[in-house]
């Protein structure tokens, strides 16, 4: 017998395993992850979202971090509403933490002025650990060439629809076109069930409208993102398809002054049957309506005449540059990228992925057709403002709510479509005109 | 040595002495000079701050650089500011109108001696004490086109059957906006002039009935005099409240729809979402003068009515 014929299945499989470990535990030496300071501090900002479980499944995975490594962290919990306001105090009184988390517009006016560090290492190490990012993530997330923030979710907005209603109408698919979801609401408008559930207000849900436009032709800003481009023919088409909606009475009453919570509580109080949406209103009947839960399904946003706009939106974790402890900081980004923590924060907060081996987490397996949606978003989804240039400007605009606005010229101040196009031009090219 | 001694006593004789009335001034300025100091710093820095940097291209993250006018002609240009001014000035008239008529009829009627009137005031206030955010956001529930309160009543009672979208339309946007800040405000020109009409001596109205003036004479003559300074201090300090105020319009309309409803402080509160901080302090500032001459106004009608 030679000593290789010694070998049992047994001693191959341990001495697998032996490798593989001394490979993991090699891969991690290579890595380098950051040096923490025991004995240090790290105050970190978290955005507060509406589901209390992932608050605290981040608090608490961070105070453990902390403890674990003899570091003293104190978790502050940001309305996400006031970040700008925060922030912008807490810059001007020198006052930042050592991490907070960010979304991008934010994160692109403050990397311009300088205010975070580079994070490239740690966003390649995460990445290398995790099977790479997902690549819309790793496109939406790289601003000129580097990176200043790691993305920890993605949030966008889905197609909800009223399967219940509109199976019994003859319609058991999601409209794959705004113009096929038009001809649906016709089918099934009832009032007070008016089927089209979308903003037009100065809100954020209404700039999903610049989805609308955006999947019609119409662009915000030309390809260098500087010149106004809204006076068009494409957007001349969507208005159309727009105000033919309107006339017909497929918008519930109320749209054009709806505020961030107007399809929420529309959808849940049963009077819509299309809504775009995070998956907020699903995960709240789940609790509260069961029947609405049920009768509700969640597919991509319909496409235009030029395909499905559907802009994924990271959300990400940054370090300003006045950091006392940013090793500390990217040590902690790279522990909550684990999927022991990912796969507890993701089962309550609505975000999609950003890392491969994410997806192979049991909350994305398709039990949850919430969960199912985000990861079909962030597979299938758009980088944000495409097809225009995501910049400073574009985001100006799109926080000023000028494309609602000019809706609102259609369809409540009754302006032919050349006057509000004019309008809206010369907001833009003004806006546009702030940052050159 | 005489001359030294004489040298010694005349610098003690010139030596300039201070008064007793300077002493008592210096004093005084001692006293006062920390809260000048911390008003300076708590009012007067922020306010120059403020000015300064509407002059500045200022962003979240970065100081900027002065801008000149740039951030008022960018204003002048836009539609929405335009709307602003009109919008502010339409409801702080319109509001504070209907706030005196509401305020001074209740105020009059509860003067009265009638019974369960002390219940009658604590009710009044109510809308005063409630806080601004639960206020307007049930008056939004109550202009919901579908299940809105005043839709349903309209319905009941047979005078409309449609569905009337109070906040999305030009039409019934900015009157609803009045209607609720009316609401939230009267209680506080209500008590005003309650207070007011309680300082008038009994007597004064017995002379005049004894003269034989009938009710709207008594008014003229003995209760309006009476309340004018406190109505006059009361309409200016609600004039700056209500042009200041935000929660009313944002939390029913966004200022919208279209800029049917857009004020000063929602379109402050735009610039600063964009991060635009120059741009918001600009707006803030074009507000600056009108608000300047009511604070002033304000001020010496107090000071007048107190030495009156």
């Amino acid at each position: 017998m030679s000593r290789a014929s010694s070998w049992t299945r047994r001693h191959i499989l341990g001495a697998s395993a032996g490798a593989a470990a001394l490979a993991i535990g090699a891969r991690h030496g290579a890595l380098a992850a950051p040096a923490v300071q025991k004995g240090s501090t790290l105050t970190y900002w978290g955005g507060l979202i509406f589901s209390d479980q992932a608050n605290k499944t981040l608090t608490d995975a961070i105070n453990k971090w902390g403890a674990d490594h003899g570091v003293r962290t104190e978790v502050v919990m940001i309305n996400q509403n006031d970040t700008v306001q925060k922030v912008s105090a807490a810059i001007a009184s020198g006052t930042m933490p050592d991490a907070l988390d960010v979304g991008l517009d934010l994160l692109i006016v403050l990397a311009r002025q300088g205010v975070f560090l580079p994070v490239d290492d740690t966003y390649n190490a995460i990445g290398k650990d995790h099977g790479g990012w997902l690549p819309p993530v790793d496109k939406a997330s790289n601003l000129n060439g580097g990176r200043f923030g790691i993305p920890f979710g993605i949030s966008g907005n889905m197609l909800l629809r009223r399967n219940d209603v509109l199976s019994k109408a003859g319609f058991p698919n999601a409209p794959t076109t705004w113009a096929e979801l038009v001809t649906q609401s016709e089918k099934i408008v009832k009032p007070p069930f008016f089927p089209m559930g979308f903003c037009l207000g100065n809100a954020g849900d209404g700039n999903t409208q610049v989805n609308v436009l955006q999947s019609y032709g119409g662009r915000i800003a030309d390809d260098s993102g500087k010149e106004a481009a809204i006076k068009s023919d494409a957007t001349r088409a969507y208005l159309t398809w727009l105000k033919d909606a309107y006339d017909k009475k497929l918008f519930p009453p109320g749209v054009t002054a709806w505020d961030g919570a107007g399809d929420n509580n529309a959808y849940a109080a049963g009077t819509i049957a299309f809504a775009a949406n995070t998956g907020s209103v699903g995960i709240a009947a789940r609790k509260d309506d069961p029947d609405l839960y049920q009768g509700t399904l969640y597919s991509a946003l319909p496409g235009g005449p030029k395909g499905v706009i559907s802009p994924i939106g990271p959300q990400l974790r940054s370090i300003p540059k006045t950091s006392k402890n940013p090793d500390g900081a990217k040590a902690l980004f790279e522990y909550l990228a684990q999927p022991g923590y990912t796969g507890a924060y993701y089962a309550n907060a609505i975000y999609g992925p950003v890392l491969a081996n994410e997806e192979q987490l049991s909350v994305f397996g398709g039990k949850d057709p919430i969960l199912a949606g985000l990861l079909d978003l962030v597979k299938k989804g758009t980088a944000p403002g495409f097809p225009d240039v995501y910049n400073a400007a574009y985001a100006d605009v799109m926080n000023s709510f000028l494309i609602p606005k000019m809706i609102q010229r259609v369809v409540v101040d009754h302006w032919d479509f050349d006057r509000a196009m004019d309008e809206t031009q010369a907001q833009i090219q003004a806006t546009y005109n702030k940052y050159t | 040595m005489s001359v030294t001694t004489h040298g010694a006593v005349a610098a003690s004789v010139k030596r300039p002495r201070l008064s007793a009335t300077a002493q008592h001034a210096l004093f005084a300025y001692g006293l006062v000079v920390p809260t000048v100091l911390l008003l300076l710093g708590l009012i007067g820095y922020p306010f120059l701050y403020a000015i300064f940097i509407s002059f500045t291209n200022r962003v979240v993250g970065n100081a900027g650089h002065f801008v000149g006018l740039a951030n008022f002609r960018f204003l002048v240009n836009s539609p929405d500011f335009r709307a602003s001014v009109w919008n502010t000035i339409t409801i702080v008239v319109v509001s504070d109108a209907a706030k005196l008529a509401i305020g001074l009829s209740l105020a009059l009627l509860v003067n009265q001696r009638l019974p369960g009137r002390g219940i009658f005031r604590s009710i009044l206030m109510l809308p005063w004490a409630m806080p601004a955010f639960v206020v307007f956001l049930t008056w939004r529930v109550i202009y919901q086109p579908i299940g809105g309160g005043l839709n349903l009543i309209l319905t009941g009672a047979g005078l409309y059957s449609g569905y009337i979208d109070w906040l999305g339309e030009r039409a019934t946007a900015l009157p609803a906006v009045i209607v609720a800040t009316v609401w939230r405000g009267f209680p506080f020109w209500f008590i005003s002039i309650l207070a007011a009409l309680q300082t008038i001596p009994g007597e004064q109205y017995e002379a005049a009935r004894v003269d034989g003036a009938n009710a709207w004479q008594r008014f003229r003559a003995v209760t309006f005099p009476g309340i004018r300074q406190v109505v006059i201090i009361t309409t200016l300090l609600s004039s700056i409240w209500t042009a200041n105020s935000f929660e009313n319009v944002w939390l029913l309309t966004q200022g919208g729809p279209s800029d049917s409803t857009m004020v000063f402080p929602v379109l402050a509160y735009f610039g600063m979402q964009t991060m635009q901080l120059g741009q918001a302090a600009a707006v803030s500032v074009t507000m600056l003068p009108v608000l300047a001459i009511l604070v002033f106004a304000a001020t010496a009608m107090a000071q007048r009515g107190a030495e009156d």
